[in-house]
């Protein structure tokens, strides 16, 4: 029964703000009601009322019609101050399955203020909102967290907007559906042998020595090159940043495959792919990841290492834009 | 504990501020301990939030509170009743601000320091205070703005200027309900306090009382009149009679066995025969008066003779006068019709005579022997009246504040011996001469005259007003009002009590007051206030059911509920439509340039041609789409994509000359747009 009221209400709320990319809040989308703050408020009119009544006094009774009339303008306020907010879906922040990704908003104020704006998931009760402010016309981002339970793209569900500014009486809050996704690599499961081919792994130990390695020069330093093959020696006799270039191991190229994690299934095989790409990565040596039907060449350097755990994370996951 | 809620430093700024002041008007007239109280937790308070002391433990505020409640009961005897209530609301508002431990706490506390404000309105209800409440009101609710903008680095100010936008936003909506909502009587009886004895009249007259009274310049009430109000000398009015006299004092009498229809008649009840006959007999002029009555503590109200009243709330009374029923404790408004004469052949009752007649069974024996022999010189009761008027006019008599003190014997010393005295003197010397010779009479007590507010064309009467005069009743006339005041100093009723005296050469009674209010630029300003205090009185504090009424109707003819609700539901329809309407205006997008019409236009455009839309990759995202839709659309919009991002992006500077690349745009639109379409 009550799932069967959730999903009727889901679909309602799917028809009535459908998800896009960007979303202007307007009466539409905009619910609001009083907090109980708000009903502790009208009961004070209402007892300055009767009080006014009782004592023949026409100003308390004024006072009271102030307080009334002030609750219907703070009705007002706070539909405004959410309402024309724009939402955009921003850029996101991958993780590991189990532990967290981040997604960003983006807020585009209208021609008025927009002040303390709550954002979190509808569904991540427990999360702690994350506050903004825009002053008219004014744009900001926020992070949110989201929990990934599984490998692969994770929508994060609806996002819940609320405001309570001015008075805090009543409560105006919209739930959003940005669209958006977090791209969760899989968890790193540890494995003995490396599943790989090419270079010493194959035996399961590990090639420490780098000075095995032939030192080649040194070219201009490019995005995306290991942070550990900087000459910082030249960085810090102000000859700016370059990188050191090494032949390619004696061992030859090191290769993570698929292939070689026979009998395990394939979430199975992708954690402890990740894991050697986390465990390569860490020590500095260039590898190259082989996954059916897709590859990506040995390399290094935080932009391969994100290239390949993109590559792990995606793996037979529907297609998707990507951001 | 959990983690102790702070108020933000901007918002606690204002909640700070909005506490004092709110709680500031109780604490002027209240008991030295809850001065002493309220001062103590505020600046509590204020170290907590500075860091130097802390929040105090459950088992202290619990003794502070019963310490509280305690000094309420010993100070006003009960904890009931608007006095002490406010007292004890006040004390533990006070206490509440140490009690902040949550968001929900700081919600209370600025709940509650609304209903703090609202109840200054039981002590004071001028114009002043009530702007003073408007801008605390505005305080309290920059506070409450403030805790909910819990942001560090926001100025106080902006949570101001907010509350006052709303503040302006609500005064429509607040206006119109105060005019429109209908006052009902009150639903049930609430407790109310015995206020201090104010100056005014009493229940009897003993010497001295009314020369005091006079010297006071206290308003008593106002007086607005529908048409022109009568003369100054014909100004009598009449509040309560005296009809008993024990030697010393005369004072309201009762008689035993009478029913009190026999003596008052409410209406709405079955009028009983005197009221019949009272209403079938007047004549003469009428006037249409509202009177806006001072509190008096009593239940008496003024009004010309002989009034006529239909508000329940009132009795009419068999001598003439008219009677709240209850003590007036608060501003009062009513509205009376005055007819000024009577054809009276109304018959005196055997029990009404008497009491009319009655005398202690001695003393004064020179006036007892002066009043008989009169009668029987005079052959008629109106002779004899006149006789007496005479004798004050024609004998050495004064009109003055301070008559020297009478002997036992007060009526024979007065009239044969010192001849000086105030109204009340000769009031009750007439009475006794009157009685004494056989015609009933009594005395009545009131006001007589009145300034008039030229500004208001309202006339104003003081205590300084305060008069005594007398009642005969005279066979074929009935009852038959003198002045004996009058006839010695006919200045204080065509002129007043000031003029008078100046007449007869006293002047020091008024000495004090003389230098302030004889300036002119003084009077005119007191004029001026007063004005200010009679619209605000008569249209604000004492907009009743009547008033109501009486503006409705004037606005839209008969009024009945169902008309009312119509005006009702129509005008505040009406202004809450309006702050929709400008809700709404306001919230309108900010209007665009033109290369970003230009961009949502072909957007549309393209959109509207089935090309995918991807507003995520800006126009040239959409390029692949028109190429696949028609190839000659595809070059023209890869032209118009170039201009754009020139534009746009590398190129700001020249959108400010729009012009010829606008035109230029447009044109490849245009030719996308037909492209598209073959």
């Amino acid at each position: 029964m009550r799932a069967q009221v959730q999903a009727w209400y889901g679909n309602w709320l799917r028809r009535r703000i459908p998800p896009a990319r960007s979303v202007t809040l307007d009466q539409r989308r905009v619910f609001i009601f009083p907090t109980r703050y708000g009903f502790f408020y009208l009961t004070i009119c209402v007892l300055l009322f009767l009080g006014g009544i009782n004592y023949e006094n026409n100003l308390i009774m004024g006072f009271s019609f102030m307080l009334t009339s002030l609750f219907i303008a703070s009705i007002m306020s706070t539909f405004r101050n959410l309402a024309s907010v724009t939402l955009v879906a921003g850029q996101y922040r991958a993780g590991f399955a189990g532990a967290h990704g981040a997604v960003e908003i983006r807020l585009l104020g209208g021609r008025r203020y927009h002040r303390s704006l709550w954002l979190r998931w509808r569904n991540e009760k427990a999360q702690p909102p994350r506050e903004v402010s825009l002053e008219a016309g004014a744009e900001d981002s926020v992070w949110l967290d989201v929990t990934l339970p599984r490998r692969g793209w994770v929508d994060p569900g609806r996002l819940q907007i609320t405001t309570r500014y001015p008075l805090g009486l009543l409560r105006a809050w919209s739930y959003v559906d940005l669209d958006h996704a977090c791209l969760a690599w899989p968890t790193p499961v540890a494995s003995l042998s490396a599943p790989a081919s090419g270079g010493k792994e194959e035996q399961g130990e590990r090639q420490h020595d780098r000075g095995s390695e032939d030192f080649e020069g040194v070219r201009e330093y490019q995005p995306g090159d290991s942070l550990r093959a900087v000459d910082w020696k030249k960085l810090a006799r102000g000859q700016g940043l370059n990188t050191k270039m090494f032949n390619d191991p004696v061992e030859g190229r090191l290769w993570l495959e698929w292939d070689r994690l026979q009998g395990l299934d394939p979430e199975a095989r992708l954690q402890r792919l990740c894991w050697w790409v986390e465990h390569l990565d860490g020590s500095g040596q260039p590898y190259g990841v082989a996954l059916p039907g897709e590859s990506l060449s040995p390399g290094s350097g935080s932009l391969h290492h994100k290239q390949a755990l993109d590559m792990l994370a995606l793996y037979g996951q529907p297609r998707r834009e990507v951001h | 504990m959990a983690r102790v809620y702070q108020v933000p430093a901007h918002a606690f700024r204002w909640l700070a501020l909005g506490v004092v002041l709110a709680v500031l008007p109780h604490l002027v007239s209240a008991p030295l301990w809850l001065q002493a109280a309220a001062v103590v937790l505020v600046v509590w308070r204020l170290l907590i939030q500075r860091g130097r002391l802390r929040m105090p433990g459950i088992l202290l505020r619990t003794a502070m509170l019963f310490a509280l409640s305690g000094a309420t009961l010993w100070s006003y005897g009960t904890v009931l009743g608007p006095a002490a209530g406010v007292a004890l609301l006040v004390a533990a508002f006070c206490l509440k601000l140490l009690e902040m431990f949550r968001l929900r706490d700081a919600y209370v506390v600025v709940v509650l320091s609304y209903f703090v404000l609202a109840t200054v309105f039981l002590l004071y209800r001028n114009a002043l205070v009530t702007i003073y409440v408007l801008v605390v009101l505005c305080i309290i609710t920059a506070a409450l703005i403030g805790i909910n903008h819990p942001e560090a680095g926001v100025r106080s100010r902006t949570h101001l200027r907010v509350a006052g936008g709303l503040m302006l936003q609500a005064t429509p909506l607040m206006l119109v309900l105060f005019v429109l909502v209908p006052r009902i009587e009150p639903l049930w009886n609430l407790p109310s306090d015995k206020r201090e004895a104010r100056t005014g009249m009493s229940d009897s007259m003993s010497p001295g009382e009314i020369s005091r009274l006079a010297q006071s310049d206290e308003l008593a009430f106002r007086v607005e009149f529908d048409g022109e109000p009568p003369p100054m000398r014909e100004r009598y009015w009449r509040g309560l009679t005296y009809s008993w006299f024990n030697g010393r004092r005369w004072s309201q009498a009762t008689p035993q066995n009478i029913n009190s229809g026999e003596l008052v008649y409410r209406p709405g009840d079955r009028p009983p025969d005197w009221y019949e006959r009272l209403r079938n007999d007047r004549q003469g002029e009428q006037y249409r008066y509202r009177v806006l009555l001072e509190p008096t503590q009593q239940p008496w109200m003024y009004a010309l003779t002989v009034p006529f009243v239909d508000d329940r709330r009132h009795m009419v009374a068999r001598d003439f006068r008219l009677l709240a029923t209850s003590e007036i404790r608060d501003l009062y408004t009513y509205r009376v019709t005055s007819w000024t004469e009577m054809t009276l052949d109304q018959p005196l009752p055997a029990w009404e005579r008497r009491l009319n007649l009655s005398l202690p069974s001695e003393g004064n024996p020179q006036a007892r022997a002066m009043a008989e022999r009169w009668r029987e010189e005079a052959g008629t009761d109106t002779n004899f009246a006149n006789r007496m008027l005479m004798h004050f006019r024609n004998q050495p008599f004064y009109y003055t504040l301070e008559p020297p003190l009478l002997g036992d014997q007060r009526v024979d010393d007065f009239l044969f011996n010192t001849r000086r005295g105030f109204c009340e003197h000769y009031a009750q010397t007439m009475a006794f001469m009157l009685r004494a010779a056989g015609i009933p009479a009594r005395i009545v007590a009131g006001y007589q005259g009145g300034e008039v507010n030229t500004l208001g064309s309202h006339l104003l009467i003081r205590q300084s007003d305060a008069h005594v005069w007398v009642e005969a009743w005279l066979d074929q006339r009935g009852w038959v009002q003198m002045d004996p005041t009058a006839a010695v100093a006919p200045e204080r009723i065509e002129m007043g009590l000031r003029e008078a005296l100046e007449q007869q050469g006293e002047t020091d009674a008024f000495g004090a007051l003389d230098g302030f209010t004889n300036s002119a630029l003084m009077q005119q300003l007191g004029l001026f206030t007063d004005y200010y205090e009679f619209l605000w009185q008569k249209w604000v504090v004492g907009y009743e059911q009547e008033q109501q009424g009486q503006l409705l109707s004037g606005l839209f003819g008969e009024i009945t509920p169902v008309r009312l609700a119509i005006i009702m539901g129509v005008a505040a329809g009406s202004v809450l439509m309006l702050m929709f309407l400008l809700m709404l205006w306001g919230n309108r997008k900010p209007p665009l340039h033109w290369w970003q019409q230009e961009y949502w236009s072909m957007r549309k455009l393209l959109v509207r041609a089935g090309v995918d839309d991807n507003i995520q990759h800006g126009p040239r995202g959409m390029l692949a789409g028109v190429r696949a839709q028609s190839p000659a659309a595809a070059g023209a919009f890869e032209q118009w994509c170039q201009m754009y991002e020139t534009l746009v992006y590398a190129r700001p500077d020249l959108l400010a000359e729009g012009g010829g690349r606008r035109k230029r745009m447009r044109q490849l639109r245009r030719q996308v747009a037909r492209s598209l379409r073959r």
